[in-house]
């Protein structure tokens, strides 16, 4: 009798569970705009740029740039890179079907249904992050700008460097038109990138996902120029740090983008400032929290540090810090700015605690479909799309932004009423 | 007189078994601190084992989990998905506030038996292999979490300021995270020492066979593993929750493979029989304490794999369950006992 009774108890238990669960995931889908603009429009003038070619016009509206570069200003200084890079965040201005957008981000993949005959693909190596969902959600709204496109293909390959590979040579296979990428195993993805390049395919990265030889072994690669980053991180360190230890994280091990910055950050340095840690943290909070607190307990005077991504600081790095006891403060210079960064920053409001950061640059991923889509229609794109580097200072423009969910970046020009419904 | 010498001789085989079973870890662990003590120092700073207890707790309670399982010849690689939805949960349904807090850690805790339970039916009435059933479970439960955290906690990431708060809090210096976790392995150590249930659930994981003959329910106590393990994943991705104060897609992945290796290197067999919580728990510090001392050393990614799959492998070794074999083989008689002869000369065995 007594068994009996525990073993209802466990199943009232697990039904309960059940229910919860199903309350949990109820959500409020709310109904979804039917249609707007493909990207972050605000007033809409004045426009950058003028001319056009390749199916493309090669303007611009400046509080787009502006809000996605943080100055209309900062594009590429190259004649092409910046002719490209106006036409692809020109595209924002065009409408585009929210409810299939929401629909394609949800099921990795769709027709678009114009018919069109041309597919497209984004394929990478790790997705699951809130960063690398908004970049997907920007290349589909990018897609549907097309009419000509008539699929979408997106693959992540869940951290597994034989998946990755795989994935990208069934898209080839699937003679698909154009690819984008972001190569988190670096050079290792070289055979297949040559692969899709032989059969015609044009293959482009971003976010600086720097694999050797673009223009032959690629179409293009898209981003900031690294290089720069780490050397102005290294000239925020110079005059914020001045002389002390000072750590550098990344992310998976050999990627271009932690390898751009910190190849130039490390020389730029003054020989008072000390590099003691440079450790990957595969893009995981749990892992930067290990590491950091590692560091911590070797270094609890660890007056600065440089890393891509804001967020994983403000979970991670921040718990690291707290378990330690020790005061989150120093000097802190990120390639990202997701908005819980800024928002952590607020709330300790410690003049102590000093915080530089660039662009997420989701809307990368717009350029580097772009230049495919020149290509296909017979344009000579440069093997590099590099957009100029300017640190925002948070005490002086606050990353934390009203509205946008915490993990995400208030720079992505995806539409706030669509990212509402992404992460309702 | 005859009898008594030959029964206190049994027991200190037995003893000597038990030892040389369990005895490894706490040695490797000695060494380890002493290795530390010269190698890297600040592995053993207070700031340092401000970020060890916790996150070792964390590990040393799944690891219980899957010593119980263990026990019966199972293995469960259900622990990232249970662990991944736990947190998920706890940060889904908490929503940020306090209130919320004692449903969030309700609705993780249910859905850790839930799985658990699904877990021990499968493996355990349906007699489907462990490995491949409890895999395929964790992916259903991850690629569940995975929406769930697109749909939901992706807009408020954190865990409610309460529990946050409750796993940085310190008593007697040493983080409430530890005190939790030291208690839930007391709990299980005594219950599976000192209660009939406890000593059924060991006999069961021991001989199944001899168990059934004497009456115990198999199958019943094979769900009752699985299903305390689920539970126990769910405490730990609590606590868990409660150490990192907000919850990222990738949560609870490290959980696959370092409890078995805790487990393993605590002594236990993976054909089943005995564990030792306390071993477990321990073996659970040693490799959390590793993992720390490396990073503090500052060794190269590539070197600290390398040295943290060496010392599994060395672990592994050494293992109590090797210890045990080889004194087994040590302790046997060269020439087996003549065998008694039954009615007809047949013999009784």
């Amino acid at each position: 009798m007594t068994r009996k009774r525990q073993a209802l108890a466990v199943l009232l238990v697990a039904a309960a569970a059940l229910v919860a669960l199903v309350a949990a995931s109820g959500g409020t889908a709310g109904h979804a705009s039917v249609s707007g603009p493909s990207g972050y429009v605000g007033s809409g003038k004045p426009m950058v740029g003028s001319g056009g070619g390749f199916g493309e016009k090669y303007t611009a509206p400046a509080p787009t740039l502006a809000h996605t570069l943080f100055h209309a200003n900062l594009l590429p200084a190259k004649g092409p890179a910046r002719n490209i890079a106006l036409a692809a965040l020109g595209r924002s201005t065009k409408t585009v079907n929210y409810t299939l957008a929401l629909k394609c981000w949800k099921d990795n993949g769709c027709s678009t249904g114009t018919g069109g005959k041309l597919t497209v693909a984004y394929v990478e190596g790790f997705g699951e992050n809130t960063y690398r969902q908004m970049s997907k959600m920007e290349f589909i709204l990018q897609a549907l700008t097309y009419p000509q496109i008539g699929k979408i293909i997106y693959r992540s390959a869940h951290s597994d460097l034989t998946q990755a590979i795989a994935d990208f040579k069934s898209v080839i296979a699937q003679h698909v038109n154009a690819i984008v990428t972001y190569p988190d195993f670096g050079d290792a993805m070289i055979p297949v990138f040559q692969q899709a390049t032989k059969a015609g395919i044009p293959v482009s990265t971003y976010a600086w996902g720097y694999v050797t030889g673009p223009g032959s072994n690629y179409l293009t690669v898209v981003g900031e120029d690294t290089c720069k980053l780490g050397k102005t991180f290294a000239y925020v360190m110079n005059t914020q740090v001045k002389s002390g230890n000072i750590a550098f994280l990344g992310g998976f091990p050999g990627n271009p983008l932690s390898l751009g910055w910190q190849k130039c950050e490390q020389p730029a340095l003054n020989p008072s400032i000390h590099v003691v840690a440079n450790d990957p943290t595969n893009w995981d909070p749990s892992k930067v929290q290990g590491i950091v607190a590692g560091i911590l307990a070797k270094y609890p005077d660890l007056k600065g540090l440089s890393y891509e991504d804001a967020l994983f600081m403000s979970q991670g790095g921040y718990a690291a810090y707290k378990a330690a006891n020790i005061p989150y403060q120093g000097v802190f210079t990120y390639r990202t700015d997701e908005s819980a960064m800024g928002c952590l920053a607020d709330k300790l409001k410690d003049p102590k605690l000093k915080i530089f950061y660039y662009t997420a640059g989701n809307s990368q991923i717009r350029v580097a479909l772009t230049a495919d889509m020149m290509k296909l229609a017979g344009g000579k794109i440069p093997p590099e799309i590099v957009f100029p580097i300017q640190l925002q200072n948070q005490a002086t423009r606050d990353m934390c932004t009203k509205g946008y969910p915490p993990t995400a970046s208030p720079t992505s020009l995806i539409p706030l009423s669509l990212l509402h419904q992404m992460y309702p | 007189m005859g009898r008594s010498a030959g029964a206190s001789g049994r027991r200190l085989v037995a003893s000597a078994f038990l030892v040389a079973r369990f005895l490894p870890v706490w040695l490797a662990t000695c060494a380890l601190v002493v290795v530390a003590a010269i190698a890297a120092p600040a592995a053993l700073g207070s700031t340092s084992w401000s970020y060890v207890l916790p996150n070792a707790t964390v590990l040393a309670i799944a690891a219980l989990g899957q010593m119980l399982v263990v026990m019966h010849a199972g293995i469960d690689l259900s622990t990232p998905g249970v662990i991944s939805v736990g947190g998920n949960l706890v940060a889904g349904v908490g929503a940020g506030a306090d209130h919320n807090l004692p449903v969030a850690i309700l609705t993780a805790l249910g859905v850790g038996v839930l799985v658990g339970l699904v877990n021990g039916i499968l493996v355990g009435v349906l007699r489907l292999n462990p490995l491949i059933v409890t895999l395929a479970v964790g992916q259903i439960v991850l690629a569940w979490s995975s929406k769930y955290s697109r749909d939901v906690v992706t807009n408020q990431p954190q865990v409610p300021g309460g529990l946050s708060s409750w796993a940085t809090e310190k008593q007697i210096g040493i983080s409430n995270v530890f005190w939790a976790g030291a208690a839930i392995t007391i709990v299980v150590a005594l219950v599976l020492r000192y209660t009939t249930a406890g000593r059924r659930f060991q006999a069961v994981g021991a001989n199944p066979r001899a168990a059934w003959i004497a009456g115990l329910h198999v199958r019943r106590n094979v769900v009752l593993a699985y299903t305390a393990a689920g539970t126990l994943y769910a405490v730990a991705a609590v606590l868990l929750a409660g150490i990192s104060g907000s919850i990222d897609p990738a949560f609870g992945s490290a959980y696959l493979l370092a409890p078995i290796a805790a487990v393993v290197i605590a002594g236990a067999s993976l054909s089943g029989g005995l564990a030792s919580s306390t071993s477990t728990w321990l073996a659970a510090l040693a490799l959390t304490l590793l993992t720390q001392m490396l990073v503090t050393m500052g060794l190269s990614t590539a070197m600290q794999y390398i040295v943290f799959g060496a010392a599994i492998v060395a672990g592994m070794v050494v293992s109590g369950d090797r210890v045990a074999a080889v004194l087994g083989r040590g302790l046997r008689p060269v020439k087996p006992p003549p065998r008694p002869v039954g009615v007809g000369g047949q013999s009784t065995q």
